[in-house]
């Protein structure tokens, strides 16, 4: 699914003066279906990683190849066709549209995508339904608790039918139970639908509860191992 | 889609957007409101100076004093008879002449009465005036040699002494006690410029004015003689002609004003036609200054919801939004802004030009052209102060707008 070579990005502040270097070569191979988390320090990069893996940012250098192509070096449009069809975002302030209703929220990658309009509000229904809030369509974000706010966030990522969900710090605004809630949604999409996940996160818990952890430090990968609990691949 | 983003957009913040869209409502309501009433005006100065009979010259006896004010209406008897004739004879550039004794009457008929001007003048007056008659006929020569009493009713004067069912021709109504039997009336005129209601009037042959009615303690004295020229040019020519001739005849001493006084009425229109186009002119301008403040209006609001929604805009790229779309949300939002705008300020704008039309008592000129132009213009607007806002959201970085507080 994904597989990146040296990955390395550099953000240039004030010319020259101010470099910071997010990301100092990260090498990565995460196959189709798998469930893992990334940890680490604030700073030490995992939201740069998940932006660049998501094609919301472009690498300064290093290989990036999503499903063999190789997208590092893509343009603006082809980036944002991308993100539309392939790939799935949850973040952990949830970025839902105000006053806006659920369902309208769910529908927005459908708005800038090739799926025929008549078939909009079916699938943002079902994709409601699929995160258990088949009933909260017509609710504004300002009406859901943060729990059900991030279920409309997760099935927006899913209306589309990606192959790839990309979570930073997903459960980080929300208390323990609401948390294990999602992280229970999450794995189950990804058991029932062969969906790939990465999650970002300091909670060691929910890493506990996927089947990798990737630890970074100072822009690299430093660990990557299974998790005790690991589950035999379904 | 993304047109039905936009407009989703615009009814979320609905106080807002009809406060911005306000500023053009207004702009182009103005501009409407403005070019109509100013057309309006000129309309009414034109109609004046066709109701007075396009090139007419008009001669007052008595001086002109400094102050440029005259010492009253026949105040002074040195116009005669004679100089119009002379005038007739003498100047080439002048088309017709007529000449007017004026009084006021008490007419009567039956146990009606009215009191109206009564105005004596020879058959040539209603050519020079260009003025027809509704129904019956005008005085002839023979009328005139023979001083008959006969008389041509203005429109009021009818109105007044007859029952609207009722024939005044052939009808003898009595003016300072002197029979006068109907023969003509006359087609209603309305006011002139200031005022003065042109139908109040009874005419009756010269002599007949003189000798019967009016009286005269000069015989061949006249109020005001009055000449048509086929051309403005030519009335300019006419007034020089004519001030030369009766300065001769009247042998005024040199350095002495002379005892007439000479109104050209074409000039006079003229002029205050160019006042009322140069007043449409700046009316038109200032309003569509305010049409440009209201596109201001909708660029400042639109780089505040920028700002403001930029956050959003992040959003919408994560989730697989291009520029192109980004900037087409911007401009629909820009657009349906100016021209509901523009919509509703047409309305307005028609209204407050009837309004007005009808409170300053002239008539309205809505131009279908003002209309379309000052819609046309709200949506260029629109576009215009949307193109800025608009591609500063479609430039923005996802990753900067995603982090955006
Ligand atoms: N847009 C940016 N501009 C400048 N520096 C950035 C930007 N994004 C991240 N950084 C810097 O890159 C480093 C890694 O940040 P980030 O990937 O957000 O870390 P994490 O998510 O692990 O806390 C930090 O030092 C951060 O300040
Ligand atoms: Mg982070």
């Amino acid at each position: 699914m994904i597989a990146v070579q040296d990955l390395r990005k550099t953000y240039d502040l004030d010319h020259g003066s101010n470099v910071v270097e997010a990301l100092r070569g990260v090498s990565l191979v995460v196959r189709a279906g798998e469930f893992l988390a990334v940890m680490g320090a604030s700073g030490s990069g995992k939201s740069t990683l998940l932006n660049v893996l998501g094609c919301l940012d472009r690498p300064t250098a290093g290989q990036y190849l999503l499903d063999g192509e190789d997208v590092g070096c893509l343009d603006a449009d082809r980036r944002a066709e991308l993100r539309n069809a392939k790939i799935g975002f949850v973040f952990q302030s949830f970025n839902l549209l105000p006053r806006t209703t659920a369902r309208e929220n769910v529908e927005l990658p459908l708005v800038y995508g090739t799926a025929p309009i008549a078939e909009h509000r079916g699938r943002a229904e079902a994709a409601l339904q699929a995160v258990g809030l088949g009933d909260a369509a017509g609710r504004l974000p300002n009406e859901l608790s943060g729990g059900q706010q991030q279920r409309v966030a997760i099935a927006r990522a899913l209306v589309n039918r990606p192959r790839l969900v990309l979570a930073d710090e997903p459960t980080g605004n929300l208390d323990t139970e609401t948390s294990r809630e999602i992280m229970e949604l999450l794995r189950s999409l990804n058991a029932s639908q062969g969906l790939t996940v990465m999650i970002v996160t300091h909670e060691p818990d929910i890493a506990a509860a996927t089947d990798r952890v990737i630890v970074m430090r100072d822009g690299r990968i430093v660990s990557d191992t299974p998790t005790a609990g690991r589950r035999a691949p379904s | 889609m993304t047109v039905l983003a936009a407009l989703q957009a615009l009814g979320r913040h609905r106080a807002r957007s009809a406060l911005t869209a306000l500023g053009v409502v207004i702009g182009v309501a103005a501009v409407i409101a403005m070019v109509s009433v100013g057309q309006g005006a000129d309309a009414s100065v034109e109609a004046q100076l066709a109701s007075l009979g396009p090139n007419i010259v008009m001669i007052f006896p008595g001086a002109t004093t400094a102050g440029g004010v005259r010492s009253g209406w026949g105040g002074a008897s040195t116009l005669t008879v004679g100089d119009g004739r002379a005038i007739e004879k003498e100047c080439p550039s002048v088309a017709g002449v007529t000449w007017v004794k004026r009084d006021i009457a008490q007419v009567t008929y039956g146990n009606q009465n009215w009191s109206t001007a009564i105005q004596g003048s020879p058959p040539s007056y209603t050519l020079v005036r260009d003025w027809p008659l509704a129904s019956g006929r005008f005085f002839t020569a023979s009328d005139e040699d023979g001083a008959a009493k006969v008389v041509v009713l203005g429109r009021t004067v009818v109105e007044k002494l007859f029952a609207p069912d009722e024939d005044p021709l052939g009808a003898t109504i009595r003016a300072k006690n002197v029979p006068l039997r109907v023969i003509g009336v006359l087609a209603s005129k309305g006011q002139t410029s200031w005022g003065q209601d042109q139908d109040d009037v009874v005419i009756v042959p010269f002599s007949t004015a003189e000798r019967r009615v009016i009286g005269s303690a000069f015989l061949g004295t006249v109020n005001l003689i009055m000449v048509s020229a086929p051309s403005p040019a030519e009335a300019i020519a006419a007034e020089q002609e004519m001030r030369r001739l009766l300065h001769d005849r009247h042998r005024t001493p040199p350095g002495q004003d002379d005892d007439f006084t000479v109104r050209n009425m074409a000039e006079l229109f003229e002029a205050s036609l160019m006042a009322s186009r140069v007043m449409t002119k700046l009316l038109a301008t200032i309003a569509s200054i305010s049409l440009v403040v209201g596109g201001i209006g909708i660029m400042n609001v639109l780089l505040v919801s920028v700002t403001e929604r930029t956050r959003e805009i992040g959003i919408r790229l994560a989730v697989g939004a291009k520029a192109r779309h980004i900037l087409l949300q911007f401009l629909v939002e820009s657009a349906v802004l100016s021209m509901t705008g523009g919509v509703l300020g047409a309305g307005l704008g028609v209204g407050a030009a009837l309004v007005i039309g009808r409170l300053a008592g002239w008539p309205i000129l809505l131009s279908p052209a003002a209309v379309a132009l000052a819609f046309l213009f709200s949506g260029a607007v629109g576009l215009v102060f949307g193109v800025y806002p608009a591609r500063r959201a479609a430039r923005l970085d996802p990753i900067v707008a995603l982090r955006h507080e």
